[in-house]
């Protein structure tokens, strides 16, 4: 059975600096995988490419065993829905504009949903897995902390049931005990839904306690993979 | 004679939903080059007592209490006095040293502003910056200030802004989570510059954070904040290793390397706060009188604690 | 409610982030706004309701009563055709104010969406339509005003396609910059992550968030239009001279100024005052919608 994820080779040069040398990753179902960087060493472009932010130079992202790279818009579009990302900079990662609750509910209004449900319903589940109430939903982000705008991250990429969630650096900028429950809450989502991660962060402490393998990234190269 | 001696200083910002206690009934000393750490998550309060004692709170905030620094009370000063000592006698190394420099000016210029604002000869001034990044272990100093800002890595920036606030030889230096949002190879480098401002310089620092492994490294004496209160307050070493108030251990507790435990629930309501312990919600070690009654502070174990548990 | 805007220095997860809604309150906070704003309204009371009342029609021309003084039955006097100053005064308010909303409704759509793809879409567009907006903006103002009334003649349709003409690039500028200052913000990239459509980005993502800036300078613009429309109507192109204007006024008051001064008086208040109140308002809606303001000084 392929793995989820795969990446091959992957290059990505910005202006003379070759940030990407040749990236080879393997994330297996239901795994997290940690990606161990310092700043610059290139963890947060390899985020990037895998949900197509940037495009690589050359190399192969395979998602269950197809080459996203070779395939044509529209299978590009079915599929990205699957991959997604959460942020570093809970400040900046909701419309400042929109209430809570519009920006849970954006993707589905997207992409619609056919399980029968209502939209009432998916949005109590939704809060009911991140820990939120509706209160929160009445917010403003101003009006969030750091760690509230996180699991509403969370749980708005999760209505479109994702298969794979890149993490950059999630809890880097929240407090001690809020980074504790913001993880326990992703392992709680990887319990029930099944999804995969890729965590990438500059805490080695963080990755030994979350991930199931950690990758270190040196000099634009996985320098080796260990078992946590 | 405390050097610093932060005495029931209460801070209060009127708003429109009602008057939010942000700060309530803070009691800290502080030793003449003593390194003392606030320790405290997000709303804590520890910014805005940072804020209180440099005289930088916005225009709808109440303060109370008294707060001497070598024995003037500044918040009874003047606004003029105050500036002398804003700058010369205590320094603020700020949270975000990238959005301390202006991006449009090289690093010169920003130097010699802080000079002229001070009424110092610009080029003694940039003289003794130069010598103060020379000590604080960066090479090529002189090639640093002639570039701009964005040309410099965060490390940089931090050393760049330390050697300006340093060069002024402040008595107290006040620094804001210094290690915030970096990773762990700055957080050494961070860690190497305060140890190596410690030892050449002997400022009595003031560090506020909510990183414990930075605060047990370089701290002699902290203080944990919650809710606007301290609750515990003593030796880092008996504090971070050995803690009394059941916040303190939460919060080791939810470090990764010890289980990565959650604290569940939320502060409490600072508009209308609860009648009991501030920490009551969240405490598995509660009785039924930390409901009802506010615990006072304690000593247990050379710690001074606020809980009833002692 | 009055109430007051706190912030903290630390990041906006803190409990103090309390936003009052409040906007009344930094309003009354400042004099010069609340005045403007009660002018502002005044202004557009006449300006609507003029044309619903039953005025006297400010054309009417009586020779007999040419260039009076201020008096009971003409309160801020006659013009040199007889016609009460006070009813043209009134009626160029709503001449004024409509064509200065026709002008800044027109240049501020086109702008703000010519703007916001040229922002967004960066590449070939971007360059392309940065050129366009340059080739625009290299134009001074009244001389290709004038120059495009020449072309389409005089008349309120022509007269608001002009300046609307000679507006429209520099919002699309300012919106071109507000949008490349927000669309790498990590809650536009999610938008993208999702599937969102690039009309949706920018509609729902875009616009909203960089808009503002946009809009205060459209505000402190419309003084502007209104001294342009008046300067081409004094130049004797623009409306046709049975449209009460205030610019209008001016220029045929000219002549009459030692010996009846209050043709142009009068007339030349009223622009100077829309002027500043359109300034004022400006201004203080930078301010208010500024999230870092706090509205006081420090301690």
């Amino acid at each position: 059975m392929p793995p989820l994820l795969r990446i091959k080779n992957l290059v990505k040069t910005f202006e003379d600096n070759k940030v990407l040398n040749g990236i080879d990753i393997d994330v297996e179902k239901g795994e997290t995988l940690g990606l161990f960087g310092n700043s610059g060493s290139g963890k947060t472009t390899v985020g990037r490419c895998i949900v197509g932010l940037e495009k690589p130079d050359s190399g192969s992202i395979f998602f269950k065993g197809n080459d996203l790279r070779a395939m044509n818009r529209r299978e590009k579009k079915k599929v990205r829905p699957q991959i997604q990302m959460i942020f570093q900079h809970p400040e900046v990662s909701l419309n400042p504009r929109m209430k809570a609750f519009d920006s849970l509910v954006e993707p589905l209004k997207i992409h619609g949903w056919d399980d029968g449900y209502s939209l009432e319903n998916k949005v109590e589940e939704l809060i009911n897995l991140v820990g939120l109430r509706r209160e929160h939903l009445a917010r403003y982000p101003a009006h969030l902390s750091g760690g509230e705008i996180q699991r509403i991250v969370l749980a708005r990429i999760l209505s479109i049931n994702p298969e794979f969630i890149v993490a950059d650096e999630p809890t880097s900028m929240l407090d001690v005990s809020v980074q504790a429950q913001v993880l326990r809450i992703m392992e709680k989502i990887q319990q029930e839904k099944g999804v995969s991660y890729l965590l990438i962060s500059h805490d080695i402490d963080v990755l030994r306690k979350v991930c199931h393998r950690i990758a270190f990234l040196k000099n634009g190269r996985i320098s080796g993979v260990e078992n946590a | 004679m405390s050097y610093l001696n932060v005495s029931s200083v209460c801070v209060d910002f009127l708003t429109e939903n009602g008057s939010v206690k942000a700060v309530n009934d803070i009691s800290f000393e502080m030793n003449k080059g003593e390194t003392f750490g606030i320790i405290g998550e997000s709303g804590s309060g520890k910014s805005v007592i940072t804020q209180a004692i440099l005289r930088l709170l916005p225009s709808n905030a109440v303060v109370s209490g008294k707060i001497f620094f070598e024995s003037e009370d500044l918040l009874s000063i003047d606004n003029k006095k105050m500036r002398q000592i804003r700058g010369r006698e205590i320094s603020l190394i700020p949270q975000n040293p990238a959005g301390s420099l202006n991006p449009l000016l090289k690093n010169k210029l920003q130097v010699a502003e802080v000079f002229e604002v001070m009424g110092v000869n610009k080029k003694e001034g940039i003289k003794s910056v130069l010598g103060m990044l020379k000590n604080l272990l960066m090479k090529e100093p002189a090639h640093i200030l002639e570039n701009y800002p964005h040309e410099l890595s965060g490390g940089m920036k931090q050393r760049l802004l330390a050697a300006m606030c340093l060069s002024y030889k402040p008595s107290l230096l006040v620094a804001d989570e210094p290690t915030k949002g970096l990773d762990s190879f700055s957080k050494k480098g961070t860690l190497d510059l305060f140890r190596h401002m410690k030892r050449e310089h002997g400022n009595s620092m003031l560090v506020i954070t909510h990183d414990l492994d930075f605060a047990l490294e370089i701290c002699d004496r902290v203080a944990v904040m919650y809710a606007g209160q301290i609750v515990e307050i003593g030796a880092v070493t008996n504090v971070l290793k050995n803690p009394s108030h059941p916040y303190t251990k939460a919060l080791l507790n939810a470090l990764p390397r010890n289980g990565l435990i959650p604290l569940n629930g939320h502060t409490p309501s600072r508009i209308n706060l609860p009648e009991g312990c501030l920490f009551y919600t969240r405490c598995n070690l509660r009785s039924d009188k930390c409901g009802s009654e506010r615990p006072v502070t304690k000593s247990n174990k050379g710690v001074i604690v606020r809980c009833h548990l002692y | 409610m009055i109430g007051l805007e706190i912030t903290c220095l630390q990041n906006k997860s803190s409990v103090f982030s309390l936003k009052k809604d409040g906007i009344a309150g930094k309003i009354l906070n400042r004099k010069d706004i609340t005045i403007s704003i009660l002018l502002l309204a005044l202004l557009f009371v006449v300006a609507i309701s003029y044309p619903l009342l039953d005025f006297s029609d400010p054309n009417t021309i009586d020779l007999t009563n040419k260039n009076l003084a201020p008096s009971a039955e003409n309160p801020l006097g006659t013009d040199y055709l007889g016609r009460d100053i006070l009813n043209r005064l009134a009626a160029g308010t709503t001449t004024s104010l409509s064509i200065a909303a026709g002008v800044s409704a027109i240049s501020l759509f086109v702008g703000i969406f010519i703007g916001c793809i040229s922002g967004y879409y960066g590449g070939i567009i971007d360059e392309t339509f940065s050129r366009i907006i340059d080739i625009f903006l290299s134009f001074p103002g009244i001389v290709f005003a004038l120059t495009i009334m020449g072309f389409l003649g005089s008349g309120v349709i022509n007269l608001i396609l002009a300046l609307s003409i000679v507006h429209w690039a520099k919002y699309a500028r300012l919106m071109r910059g507000q949008v490349l200052s927000i669309k790498e913000n990590e809650y536009v990239l999610s938008a993208k992550i999702i599937g969102a459509g690039n009309f949706h980005i920018m509609r729902k993502h875009l616009i909203p968030n960089s808009v503002a800036t946009v809009i205060v300078l459209a505000t402190i613009d419309i003084g502007h239009v209104i001294l342009s429309i008046a300067a081409l109507n004094f130049l004797g192109i623009g409306l046709p001279s049975d449209i009460p204007e205030w610019g209008a006024m001016l220029s045929a008051g000219k002549e009459f100024m030692r010996t009846s001064p209050y043709q142009t008086i009068f007339p030349g208040m009223a622009i100077t005052m829309v002027v500043i109140i359109f300034s004022i308002i400006g201004e203080g809606l930078r301010d208010i919608l500024d999230p870092n303001d706090t509205g006081g000084e420090y301690l």
